[in-house]
């Protein structure tokens, strides 16, 4: 417990040696506690950065946890058993199974699993403070550490945009070899539409069927950036880029503070699982949808 | 308070449409980053190849296993309680059976014993009747001897006593007549009376 509370205060503590690295030397943006700069330069875009570090930490963690309780499994079941096969029982019966057909979802239901896993590491691990601030150094005795943040790889458009454009190519793959490349563009238009209505209506749904490339992949980012940016701006983000005086932030500092832990709880609680259980529910749904008779 | 508005206004502002004319943009929020996805790609693949090949089929396997174990399981106590259930009617049936049968037995042989008295009863009676009929034959023949031995007895006491008196032998002729004499004025239905 001590050594939590220790970890949990660690911020505070650097932030106490080091003031001025929060407070203002220089102008304070807050859209750069979501800059990427190159931590090691690598040759062509593969630079390594915060983000990379963050995949690098969500993906480790999604094959460490699974790995490791895949090779444990005992008829009793622990608590962190029961927890894991939880998870593994709702992915497959409720995201892959409730989604698709037998078939579909016995063939998806990896890929929609790991999916779910994958983003909803990313978006946990995004509200644990970690040392990865390299825009504002700490002194801590001559060492010069990256401040604590949080910060999210999946609150970056790139990420969720890669992984909706694979979904995207993936259920159009299947589609098209479900019911034909014409087929599957005929069953873009809803059952029951006949007659001249059929025209517009293509075109809307061929429209639709593209944006589900912004709608999937913005939903996802915008909810973890949205997610970010509140629990920054409460906590401390407000009265800092305000500069309202010493009474003035005191009063705001006061306000917000409280309101900084609730959207962590709402955020942490909420919105991490959610994002990813709507991410890859959505999936199953266009996977499903993509090779289902009447579309 | 006009000041804070322009600020937080311009920050907005800033933030949306990047940095309003400074010279960082903050357009790299929006705009997709090619390392990164490519980075993405690959730490998600990987994920999917390890999660796929090496851990969701032990999961699977363990959660199927269980699932058969705890079908077995159900199975079995069904099965043994259904057996159980055949046992206890089938222990029921029997001693049923074997309280009608025990009381089959009693009865029989209440029904036994009372036949078995009676038998012996009559066949103690028969003996005892038997056995008076024989003696009293035997008191009968013993009597007619005795009879006998004393009319003879008295025969001869009278010959005696009539030569004594008379002194002289009587034929065979007188003695006969004076037996019979004698004998004819005896009672003799006294001795048989005392007998009785």
């Amino acid at each position: 417990m001590l050594t939590r509370l220790a970890a949990l205060a660690t911020p505070l503590v650097l932030f106490a040696l080091a003031p001025s690295a929060a407070f203002g030397a220089e102008e304070f943006k807050p859209q750069n506690e979501f800059k990427l700069d190159p931590w090691i330069e690598l040759p062509g875009p593969f630079d390594i950065n915060k983000a990379v570090f963050y995949l690098f930490v969500a993906t480790a963690l999604t094959i460490g946890t699974f790995f490791y309780i895949a090779n444990r499994m005992q008829a009793r079941p622990n608590r962190m058993q029961t927890a894991v096969e939880t998870a593994y029982v709702a992915m497959r019966d409720n995201i892959a199974g409730g989604n698709m057909d037998k078939r579909m979802a016995a063939k998806w239901f990896p890929f929609i699993a790991a999916l779910f896993l994958f983003i909803w590491f990313s978006n946990m691990i995004g509200y644990l403070p970690l040392p990865t601030n390299t825009e504002h150094k700490v002194d801590v005795f001559g060492l010069e550490i990256p401040s604590f943040a949080l910060y999210a790889a999946t609150a970056n458009l790139s990420v969720p945009l890669v992984l909706t454009l694979v979904v995207w190519v993936a259920y159009h793959i299947e589609g098209f070899r479900a019911k034909g490349v014409i087929g599957f563009f005929k069953g873009l238009v809803p059952a029951g539409v006949e007659g001249p209505a059929k025209a517009p209506i293509f075109v809307i749904e061929l429209i639709s069927d593209f944006v589900r490339v912004v709608s999937l992949s913005v939903r996802l980012f915008a909810n973890i950036l949205a997610g970010h940016l509140l629990i920054l701006f409460m906590g401390g983000g407000l009265v800092v880029l305000l500069n309202l005086g010493f009474a003035g932030s005191l009063i705001l500092g006061f306000v917000t503070a409280p309101l900084a832990v609730a959207f962590f709880l709402f955020e942490v609680g909420l919105v991490a699982t959610l994002q990813a259980f709507i991410f890859s529910t959505l999936t199953a749904i266009y996977l499903g949808g993509a090779v289902a008779e009447d579309h | 308070m006009a000041a804070v508005v322009t600020n937080a206004a311009t920050f907005v502002l800033g933030f949306v449409e990047g940095g309003g004319g400074e010279e960082e943009s903050s357009t790299f929020l929006v705009s997709p980053d090619v390392g990164l996805m490519l980075w993405t790609l690959l730490s998600f693949f990987v994920a999917l190849y390890v999660l796929r090949k090496y851990a969701f089929p032990k999961i699977t396997e363990a959660l199927d296993k269980r699932q058969h174990a705890i079908e077995d399981s159900i199975d079995t106590a069904n099965r043994t309680k259904a057996e159980a259930d055949e046992l206890l009617a089938e222990y029921r049936e029997r001693l049923k059976e074997a309280r009608v049968q025990a009381e089959e037995i009693v009865t029989r042989a209440r029904a036994a014993g009372a036949s078995t008295e009676r038998e012996s009863v009559e066949a103690a009676r028969v003996k005892r009747e038997e056995l008076m009929a024989q003696a009293r034959k035997d008191i009968e023949a013993e009597t007619r001897r005795a009879i006998g031995e004393i009319r003879n007895e008295v025969a001869d006491l009278t010959v005696a006593a009539t030569e004594k008196v008379t002194r002289k032998t009587l034929t065979a002729e007188d003695q006969k007549r004076l037996v019979d004499e004698a004998l004819g004025e005896l009672d003799f239905t006294a001795l048989s009376g005392e007998r009785r």
